[in-house]
């Protein structure tokens, strides 16, 4: 099917990570403090520019949960890469990354995933931020979507991956 | 030196820190006198804290006198709804009355250009399905007046929800927003009243009907104005099974211009309408 320049991007995360808050810093270039519960998904699109390509992202900011195997499948479906988004001062969020990536590379293998750290403005003490610097978070981008840090960066890796 | 001479040197002496004071306070009091007596003065410094304490007061009476006057307004029309239906019926009225005579109006334009294009082709052919099918031409003609229209077509990658291609006359929404937010609510309905891999195949709100018919690797989503009817269903149907015929085979790779110029040579002759 010829959809080489339009990728469905799925945002994938537990509740209150910051997944509309990232798509909404990305697309709208906003942010808000006031946190609303995402209900069902969002579909919110952005076109960039990759090596003078332009390429459609539709994003999917699908409901929080606490793990992708609980996510509405059909929602997944038909995606060209995945963003997990943990929040690096709840630890519950990025406890079990490892099997939630093992999910994803048994149920979706060869889509492209980005693993994102994100309220990294909130990493406030060095304690915290060797945390981070662990082997399992080395391949880990961090973002801060209210400060607007390193946004733009994961969507155009994810693009790269993607095509 | 006399008397008096050497008293006021004195009082020079001792008294020059508070004359100094005094005049300072004089010169004090002047400026704050100028200040409020010429009003573009005092307007300099007390707007700027007018102005404020207004914007705030603004921001601040929906959230604290919202609640209270939307339970007042409900408790006083609990209590005397009949003086409520009073105050609103002539209100209520006129606006229902000025849009029945407005369709009224327009009804009857449509008949009589209807009734005056007698000899027409349509005409006849309408005098000869009512002879043969025992229908009035009055019914057929009112049917003809509500008759459906073909708004927009959406061809859309099943799963991915990525908008293939598109027939619209409209630039409202964004159509490839518009087919996501069509996949999701097509695939949450889906997963919902789980039927054994049943498809969506209609929604239906106010005044248009979108009609989805599912194929292999995308489906086809058209809005539909007008009186929807089961007639206009299997028309319908039958003409997106040809252009499946026509699609299907080579859909990987066609572009979305391509098919969105398969859309328009298909559905020429339905003269897709503006909304």
């Amino acid at each position: 099917m010829n959809s080489s320049q339009s990728k469905k991007i799925v945002i994938l995360g537990h509740f209150g990570v910051g997944k509309t808050s990232l798509v909404r810093r990305f697309v709208d270039s906003m942010f808000s403090e006031d946190y609303l519960v995402t209900l069902g998904v969002q579909v919110k699109k952005k076109v960039v520019t990759i090596d003078d390509a332009k390429v459609t992202l539709i994003i999917w900011d699908i409901e929080g949960n606490s793990s992708i195997s609980k996510a509405r499948k059909s929602y997944l479906t038909g995606t060209h890469g995945f963003l997990y988004v943990f929040d690096v001062t709840r630890p519950e969020t990025f406890e079990n990354l490892e099997d939630e990536m093992d999910f994803l590379a048994n149920n979706f293998p060869s889509i492209p995933v980005c693993k994102i750290g994100n309220k990294s403005d909130l990493l406030l003490t060095e304690n915290a931020k060797e945390f981070f610097e662990q082997e399992q978070y080395k391949d880990c981008d961090f973002t801060s979507a209210k400060e607007g840090n390193n946004v733009e960066n994961v969507f155009q890796k994810i693009t790269k991956q993607m095509l | 030196m006399v008397k008096e001479d050497k008293l006021q040197l004195l009082r020079d002496i001792l008294l020059i820190d508070d004359r100094e004071v005094a005049q300072a306070i004089n010169r004090r009091i002047e400026t704050i006198t100028d200040t409020i007596e010429r009003r573009e003065k005092l307007s300099e410094k007390v707007d700027p804290i007018i102005e404020e304490r207004l914007k705030l007061f603004v921001e601040e009476i929906p959230l604290s006198l919202g609640p209270v006057i939307t339970d007042t307004l409900k408790k006083q029309i609990a209590e005397s709804k009949d003086q409520v239906v009073e105050a609103l019926y002539p209100i209520m009225g006129k606006m229902i009355k000025r849009y029945i005579q407005s369709e009224i109006e327009l009804l009857s334009e449509n008949m009589n250009r209807k009734v005056n294009d007698t000899f027409s082709v349509v005409a006849v052919k309408r005098k000869f399905r009512a002879l043969f099918t025992g229908v009035k031409e009055s019914d057929l003609m009112l049917s003809e007046l509500d008759a459906p229209n073909v708004n927009e077509v959406f061809v859309i990658q099943k799963g991915s929800g990525i908008l293939l291609g598109n027939l619209s006359h409209t630039a409202t929404v964004d159509k490839d927003m518009i087919s996501g937010m069509l996949t999701a609510i097509k695939s949450f309905v889906e997963d919902a009243f789980e039927g054994g891999g049943q498809d969506l195949e209609a929604i239906n709100y106010e005044l248009y009907s979108i009609h989805i018919q599912n194929f292999h690797t995308y489906y086809i989503a058209v809005v539909i104005s007008g009186t929807y009817t089961k007639s206009f269903e299997n028309k319908l149907e039958n003409r997106l099974l040809k252009l499946s015929k026509s699609l299907s085979p080579r859909i990987s790779t066609l572009t979305k211009e391509a098919i969105d110029g398969v859309l328009i040579e298909f559905f020429k002759k339905w003269r897709v309408q503006k909304k």
